[in-house]
């Protein structure tokens, strides 16, 4: 190969990380094998929470991060992680995503680890799984021990839940021991951590919220690539994507039968729930705007252009 | 501080500078050792609290990002004194067989590729500090700043390269002069005298009067 | 050069200055660093390799010593070096006496079962065969036990301190390898259980041979009840720790710091100052200190391996081996035999398994291979447990044999008038029994991955 890109990735290959297979393949047939881009999992060249700092000094030219990881690393992208701005599907989530990516303030932000976003993970919402008395409605939240973190936790503890320390991988045992209650994840994560195991119930439709993850690249090394390479780079970015949401369609082919072997119950909450549940986020967000305005950030401005294009 | 020389030279014979400095090197030594001890005690009490608190509802917010953040302390604050005594890890069984002048040589090399890795790495762990410090960087969950923590490790390892750079004159001095008394620098043990140590160790200060000597 | 080249090279490196003897930590953290400033200056010409390496290297120390699970390390540690004060080594003894004398080699009975009972809290194989060293050898040369077998037993109960729970290197073995550190440490209960068995059967056996270990009789139910109290505090910090992992009522440093909290409230009953405290904290600083800078050291190295693609290849060596997976395994573990008699186990450890873990995985058919399509007919994640408690294993049993089998060393140390080569000797049916157990822990994985599996 006469280019060869390392991509810092973190944990196994799964639903989660493959975008970035499809990619690797994609660029791989537009140039021939020419440009080679080389998927290092496990960690191996970096820590998750290290990645920008790994991009940054250009020791790998691609890698993946969720932005909730660390919010002031990235401001900007926190607005994605902001609870309840009605993001129904991942397709929405990856067009609202690409809009953000377009915007000035964002480039600026990601640019000072010299970083461009090059495409989204999109997640599907996270929702709450949890084991003993089944909450009938939001106030059955008072009082419970939740894993939930940043943005969320804040939410939970709004209708009086304990937002409880407990790392992911300790997750099943705290549940089933019931340090926690309940913990709140993508459906693929309550599967890989095996919470669905343990939990009696799940929120179907809560829907509070989810974490951003994006794939980027080392600006220095983007601007090198030879036009016909870097060609290929964008152009593959679509059917990277493409793939990413079918395989991520099987997760719910595994995810619905799971619950009903399982047992598990399905909470849905009404209407008139979820809308005093999701007034709480009101506040959440202004205070958001509040902190990253005075940090310089158009905020507000993000915020709306965010609203505006999930709404179209 | 030293007073009486071991050795039973006179006053010129001694490099009193050097032995001054490293008294003074290994007052700061032990107080980080003392810090880092303190931060275990006091993780062991938060720890404690959050159980008991998450019993009563009350968990500590954010229990995991304070203990990683500060895990740093006792993760590096010791590293000098640890050198100091030469309680880091290593295989003795070549040094072990050599004596005098060869035998401060080796240790002489050693010490210089340790001072040389630790110097590197003071310069890369800062660049690591100062991104934090200059773009931003916060924990997962309540969002504690990380540079405090990442400052820690250049600020420990450079407490660490003085002492190395004290070892690196200590085995010099020896290899100009090999009957000289070793001054600041660890000396190897046999197997005999290391269990020996290990003895005293796990019996503290009853040793002299106990009837294992 | 290709970077596996480099990669291949440097691990040379790293090896010959190890045996040379600089510090295992440093040694591996400069290996690693020139190999990262070779592998980017390769790519990038030297001006910028130089500087990508330097910050390369820059964030591991700080990035992987912050991490949650390492946390219960000096809490362990912290344990270790206050049971000590917390004086439980005497009641021990006297309970286990009283209770068990009456065997055929009855107090060398009871001395495997405290200093397990000890080795259990204490997490120090050679501390405790110092502490006991002084307790339980004139009691037992009194009740005229041979010096020999009374020195051996103290040396080989010694080793236990290392599987039972609490215990710091299966902590790190968990770390490394990324598995659950509760289960690893809920899975060293048996082995360890299993281990002191095999012990007694050896004891009773040859006593009642020889019958030179006269039995201990005439305690009265009575007095056997009395010894009782005095071993609570231990078995409370013992069903602390293994109850807060298997039920998950705490996490591995909540239960570590509960223990800790525990046997400090003890040792300040039992009257320790403040002094020893402070002597306790900073030995435990000092300990603590050596285990993150050995990780932290190592981890640079493993970074540079990582881009040199270094470890996938032995990987690829091991899978592509013609022997059977049991012989290669055996070999595994007889290299490990052989390293554990010039080094340290936690060093051994940390500075092989990065290498040497994906291999042996990967032998077993992969991470995530169900028990019916592996070669030891065992899932992914029993394998690492199972490994991880057979490699220290291997590393206990180093204690007790030539030529630096420190535990014998401390033993003669205690009591000049037991030769070392007399404890040496004494040794050889312990050894024998753990090369026993090591076969059974081979044969019979579930004493092993059976209580792990339970947590689910
Ligand atoms: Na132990
Ligand atoms: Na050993």
């Amino acid at each position: 190969a006469d280019v060869t890109w390392n991509v810092s990735l973190w944990g196994k290959r799964r639903a989660f990380t493959e975008h970035v297979e499809k990619l690797a393949q994609e660029v791989a047939a537009k140039t021939d094998g020419k440009f080679e881009i080389v998927l290092h999992y496990g960690g191996a060249l970096s820590k998750s929470r290290e990645n920008l700092d790994g991009i940054s000094f250009g020791a790998f030219e691609m890698a993946q991060f969720c932005a909730s990881y660390h919010a002031d690393k990235n401001p900007t992208l926190t607005v994605l992680e902001l609870p309840f701005l009605g993001v129904s599907d991942l397709e929405t989530e990856v067009k609202v995503s690409k809009a953000l990516y377009d915007h000035p303030a964002v480039q600026k932000d990601l640019g000072r680890w010299n970083a461009k976003l090059l495409m989204p993970s999109p997640m599907p919402q996270y929702n709450f799984a949890g084991k003993g008395d089944v909450p009938g409605s939001i106030s059955d939240f008072d009082g419970m021990r939740v894993r939930a973190l940043g943005g969320l936790g804040k939410l939970m503890e709004a209708v009086g839940a304990v937002p409880t320390s407990v790392t992911a991988s300790e997750t099943y045992q705290a549940i089933d021991s019931g340090t926690v209650q309940a913990a709140g994840f993508a459906p693929h994560a309550h599967l890989s951590f095996k919470v669905v195991e343990v939990a009696d119930w799940w929120t179907k439709n809560l829907n509070p919220g989810t974490v951003h993850c994006p794939i980027v690249v080392n600006v220095d090394a983007y601007n090198a690539l030879p036009d016909d390479f870097k060609a290929a780079l964008d152009a593959s970015v679509d059917p990277a994507l493409a793939h990413y949401l079918d395989t991520y369609a099987k997760v719910y082919d595994k995810w619905w039968p799971e619950l009903e072997n399982r047992g598990v119950t399905q909470v849905e909450f009404t209407d008139e729930e979820l809308a005093a549940f999701s007034s709480k986020a009101g506040p959440i967000h202004e205070a958001w705007v509040a902190e990253q305005s005075a940090n310089g950030l158009p905020a507000q401005e993000l915020l709306d252009m965010v609203k505006k294009t999930i709404a179209e | 501080m030293m007073t009486i020389d071991p050795g039973g030279r006179s006053d010129q014979e001694r490099p009193v500078t050097y032995i001054r400095f490293d008294g003074w090197l290994a007052r700061v030594e032990n107080a980080f050792n003392m810090f880092a001890a303190f931060s275990i005690l006091a993780l062991m009490l938060l720890a404690v609290a959050q159980v008991v608190g998450r019993v009563f509802n009350t968990p500590v917010p954010g229990f995991i990002d304070i203990t990683e953040q500060a895990m740093a302390i006792f993760a590096f604050a010791g590293v000098a004194y640890c050198q100091r005594v030469g309680g880091h890890i290593r295989m003795e069984i070549v040094l072990g067989n050599l004596s005098g002048r060869t035998l401060y040589i080796c240790e002489l090399i050693g010490v210089i590729l340790i001072a040389f890795t630790v110097a590197l790495l003071i310069w890369g762990s800062w660049y690591h500090f100062e991104r934090a410090w200059n773009i931003g960087d916060s924990t997962m969950d309540i969002r504690l700043p990380t540079w405090p923590s990442k400052l820690v490790i250049p600020v420990a390892l450079s407490l660490l390269f003085l002492r190395l750079l004290m070892q690196i004159y200590g085995y010099a001095r020896l290899i100009a002069d090999p009957r000289r008394t070793p001054i600041a620098v660890p000396v190897i043990e046999g197997v005999e005298e290391h269990a020996k140590h290990e003895i005293e160790e796990a019996f503290g200060e009853d040793t002299k009067e106990g009837g294992s000597k | 050069m290709t970077p596996f080249d480099v990669g291949l090279l440097m691990t040379g490196v790293l090896l010959v200055l190890v045996i040379l003897g600089v510090r295992v930590a440093f040694a591996a953290a400069f290996t690693g660093l020139v190999g990262l400033i070779i592998h980017f200056s390769m790519k990038m010409g030297f001006e910028r390799g130089f500087f990508v390496a330097l910050q390369m290297a820059g964030t591991i120390p700080h990035s992987k010593s912050v991490t949650y699970a390492l946390s219960v390390l000096p809490t362990f540690i912290l344990i270790g070096f206050l049971a000590f004060y917390a004086g439980f080594t005497k009641q021990l003894f006297e309970a286990a006496k009283r209770w068990l004398g009456w065997l055929p080699g009855g107090m060398a009975v009871g001395t495997v079962f405290s200093t397990a009972g000890f080795a259990a809290v204490s997490g120090a194989s050679v501390a405790t065969a110092a502490v006991f060293a002084r307790v339980a050898i004139p009691e037992m040369l009194n009740a005229g036990y041979s010096k020999r077998l009374s020195a051996a037993v103290v040396a080989a109960g010694g080793t236990l301190a290392s599987l039972i729970p609490p215990s710091a290197i299966l902590v790190i073995y968990a770390i490394l390898v990324e598995q659950s550190v509760g289960k690893l440490l809920i899975a060293g209960f048996l082995p360890g259980v299993f281990s002191a068995l095999i012990y007694v059967g050896i004891i009773v056996a040859v006593s009642a041979w020889r019958g030179d270990a006269p039995p201990v009789k005439g305690y009265t139910w009575m007095e056997r009840i009395e010894s009782v109290p005095g071993t609570l505090p231990i078995i409370a910090v013992v069903a602390i720790i293994f109850c807060s992992f298997f039920f998950g009522w705490a996490t591995p440093t909540e239960a570590g710091a509960l223990g800790a909290f525990v046997v400090l409230m003890v040792a300040f009953a039992k009257g320790m100052k403040t002094k020893q405290l402070g002597q306790a904290l900073h030995e435990t600083a000092k300990l603590t200190v050596m285990i993150f800078t050995l990780i932290w050291g190592v981890l640079v190295y493993v970074r540079f391996l990582g881009f040199a693609g270094l470890p996938e290849a032995f990987k690829d060596f091991i899978v592509a081996l013609e022997f059977s997976p049991w012989i290669v395994m055996i070999c595994i573990l007889l290299a490990y035999a052989v390293l554990g008699m010039f080094m340290d186990a936690i060093g051994m450890l940390i500075l092989t398994l990065p290498v040497v873990y994906p291999a042996v995985m990967a032998l077993n058919g992969g991470e995530s291979v169900s028990a019916a399509d592996s070669a030891f007919g065992m899932s992914g994640e029993a394998c690492a447990i199972w490994f991880g408690i057979l490699v220290v294993k291997m590393a206990e049993l180093c204690l007790i044999t030539p030529p630096i089998g420190l535990n014998c060393f401390v033993v003669s140390g205690v009591r000049p008038d037991i030769p070392v080569q007399e404890v040496f000797r004494g040794c050889i049916p312990f050894f024998v029994a753990d090369v026993l157990t090591i076969a059974g822990l081979l044969a019979f994985p579930s004493i092993i991955t059976i209580l792990p599996t339970l947590m689910g």
